[in-house]
């Protein structure tokens, strides 16, 4: 059995990007020209990509401001509002205010996606948005609605978007979900998310839909993991013991995020085999596929780069051990 | 000798004269900073009429760079002390930044690139990838250029052991262990990695500054809120820089949820004054100061910097509003004897101009709160 291997989140912006986007801001450049590094940049990611077999392609995500961005940004019913600490990094992100009921503008997401900008057919293209419920978690709730009902009702919204976007041809979705594990939800909210993504599977008409964990341990929220309705869930295996791993749902399969980027130290591809092996032995998934932790923006662009070869070269050593191929 | 209530200091930079940047730029002065260099010189008087590079930067020349570093470090110095402050310093004039500035000073680092902090700002980060040390303490001859010219108690702002680790990427003392780097890998790794910045670097600058006769020296840890479970690592870091040295050391928090660091923040045994932010936190639905209760409750003593300021808005708080907050703090504390008055953090996002009325309203707010508690009947 073969192991998937992908992106999982943003990457950095290269150095030509940091230099345009500056330079933007401070009136020394154009648009256009700012755009043209981005554009140049996102092809630099897709060919990263396709050199390390990592498919399908993300593209990076480098215009993107923030992961919420295009909603807070594009939607109906929000503000982007002040500037917050994503979980336990020095970098921030710009909390989504909501003030009425979040109302989906169709086309905001999908004109931004990069392959959207021409970075892969939309086929071969990962879709990344946020989780409903880390979404829900994260903004400024002025809406007046409870977090039970606001993870439900984001999770029918994104659910549309992937409908609209499985018309456009996308077949991958991902959810990035740090929150389930950060903040696992219990009881009736639980239930609320199980009922969102609910929505957001049917609505992908047998497209592979991801929710992508990171920032704590999966071990509390396993029971839920195992629980939603989705075609695989991933862990960050930085933060994650393989000793609290159990078996997952019928028909999921397992992401391990074997690329911590909190560190530039790069992982040893043995160790990796080793983890997987030891996943495997608990989890029984349908398949594995090997990603980032998180996303690889907490790292500079060259450093970034040289992590990920872990991924081809862990992919190697699995396809031909003896206890695989067993 | 007592000490007067309430007095005042700074915490740490504030913005850089447009003058400053254009002549580190290797630009010719345009005629806004021109102004802003009379302007303030006219107010502040830190540059002698007649040194030939006031002359030249009062008419826009491109005078030498390192006597205009020189200018600026008076210019932060009179800026602190016309408005009225008791403890001074440069405004940290000659540094790139509270993160590079340190990691540049030491060995075993290495620039890697931007990281993005967040929409187009980005900070340039470094990676640990050998032993840490250090060619020779910094900031010392910054501290003695202060200590010749002000008039107010110098207090020398340094970022700490365990910030300058967390901004940094920890490659060597990571990479020495083996095996998969497991949560409890890491933080192994990161309790050493902060160790051996506070004892190769930090404390031998600590050690030659006091030397040189400072007295008092704020250790910044703003990153100690970023993961509340590394408080222990913070104060080790703390202890393990100040060991031995006598001083008065304080520690600046900022933007962080205080009541996750306890009881661990109390190990930072030679730490005399927490320097904390609070104003932001301050709003008519909700009181800043009721998280000095916390103190109370675990029995700590020690002084505390109080944030008075909010240093993310350009509004302006006035006497009134700083001796209100002064004197609930008081409440709070028990002992108005603990407090010291300070902004929040560094005013480097703010204009110049903004600051400077901050400050003098700060000056006279610390004022009015003193008329409140005069010596007998402290309340």
């Amino acid at each position: 059995m073969d192991v998937a291997t992908q992106l999982t989140g943003s990457f950095p912006r290269p150095e030509s990007v940091v230099t345009a986007t500056r330079d933007l801001d401070r009136g020394r450049t154009t648009p256009e020209a700012t755009d043209a590094a981005f554009r140049k940049a996102e092809w630099e990611v897709a060919a990263i990509e396709q050199m390390l077999g990592l498919e399908p392609r993300t593209g990076g995500y480098l215009t993107w401001a923030d992961i919420f961005r295009p909603i807070s940004a594009g939607w109906g019913g929000f503000s982007v509002g002040p500037i917050t600490r994503w979980f336990a990094t020095n970098t921030f992100f710009r909390q989504p205010v909501l003030h009425h009921p979040p109302e989906r503008k169709p086309g905001a997401i999908a004109a931004v996606l990069p392959a959207a900008r021409g970075t892969a057919p939309a086929s071969q293209a990962k879709v990344i948005l946020p989780g409903p419920y880390t979404l829900a978690c994260l903004l400024d709730n002025k809406s007046g609605e409870t977090l039970e009902a606001l993870a439900y009702r984001l999770g029918r919204l994104l659910a549309d978007e992937v409908k609209d976007l499985h018309g456009l041809g996308y077949r991958t979705f991902q959810f990035q979900e740090p929150n389930l594990v950060v903040h696992p939800p219990a009881g009736p909210l639980a239930e609320s998310v199980v009922t969102g993504y609910e929505a957001i599977s049917s609505a992908s008409h047998g497209s592979a839909v991801w929710i992508w964990t990171f920032f704590a341990d999966a071990g509390p929220a396993w029971p839920l993991l195992a629980r939603l309705p989705v075609s695989g869930v991933g862990i960050d295996l930085a933060e994650t013991e393989p000793s609290s791993f159990r078996p997952l749902g019928a028909g999921q399969a397992l992401g391990l995020g074997c690329v911590d980027p909190t560190t530039t130290l790069p992982e040893d591809p043995a160790e990796v085999v080793r983890l997987v092996l030891e996943a495997e032995k608990r989890v029984h998934p349908t398949h594995v596929m090997l990603g980032p932790g998180g996303p690889l923006d907490l790292l500079p662009w060259e450093p970034a780069q040289r992590k990920l070869e872990v991924l081809p070269a862990a992919r190697k050593l699995l396809a031909s051990h003896p206890e695989r191929k067993a | 000798m007592t000490k007067k209530l309430f007095p005042t200091q700074e915490i740490g930079s504030i913005a850089r004269p447009l003058w400053q940047l254009q002549v580190q730029q290797s630009r010719p002065l345009n005629e806004r900073a021109v102004k802003e260099f009379n302007t303030w010189n006219e107010r502040l008087h830190f540059a002698p009429k007649d040194d030939p590079t006031t002359l030249i930067l009062s008419k826009g020349g491109g005078p030498d760079a390192g006597r205009v570093r020189d200018l600026s470090c008076l210019f932060g110095l009179r800026y602190f002390e016309s408005a009225g402050l008791d403890r001074v310093y440069d405004g940290e004039a000659r540094r790139v930044e509270m993160y590079e500035h340190a990691i540049r000073q030491m060995q075993g680092f290495e620039f890697l690139g931007h990281v993005r902090s967040f929409d187009n700002k980005y900070y340039r980060k470094a990676a640990g990838t050998g032993p840490v040390g250090l060619d020779h303490p910094y900031d010392v001859d910054e501290f003695e250029f202060v200590k010749t010219h002000a008039v107010g108690e110098p207090k020398v702002p340094i970022t700490g052991p365990y910030t300058l680790a967390d901004w940094s990427y920890n490659q060597h003392y990571l990479g020495k262990r083996s095996g998969w780097k497991s949560r409890a890998v890491r933080r192994d790794a990161q309790r050493e990695f902060v160790v051996e910045i506070a004892r190769q670097a930090l404390r031998p600058t600590l050690k030659a500054l006091i030397d040189k006769g400072c007295r008092v020296l704020q250790i910044d840890e703003p990153a100690a809120g970023t993961h509340p479970d590394e408080a222990d690592l913070v104060a080790e870091g703390f202890n393990a820089a100040t060991e031995g040295l006598d001083a008065e050391f304080t520690m600046h928090i900022c933007f962080s949820e205080y009541r996750d660091l306890f009881p661990a923040i109390l190990e930072a045994k030679r730490c005399r004054q927490w320097t904390w932010e609070f104003a932001n936190r301050d709003t008519p639905e909700r009181d800043g100061y009721a998280i000095l209760d916390v103190f109370r409750e675990y029995g700590d003593t020690r002084d505390i910097g109080l944030g008075v300021l909010d240093v993310h808005v350009d509004t302006i708080e006035t006497p009134e509003q700083v001796a209100d907050r002064i004197q609930r703090a008081a409440k709070r504390l028990g002992d108005p004897d603990r407090i010291w008055v300070n902004p929040d953090c560094g005013l480097r996002t703010r204009s110049l101009d903004v600051a400077y009325a901050k400050l003098t309203n700060m000056v006279q707010g610390a004022e009015i709160a003193r008329g409140m508690f005069d010596g007998s009947s402290r309340r």
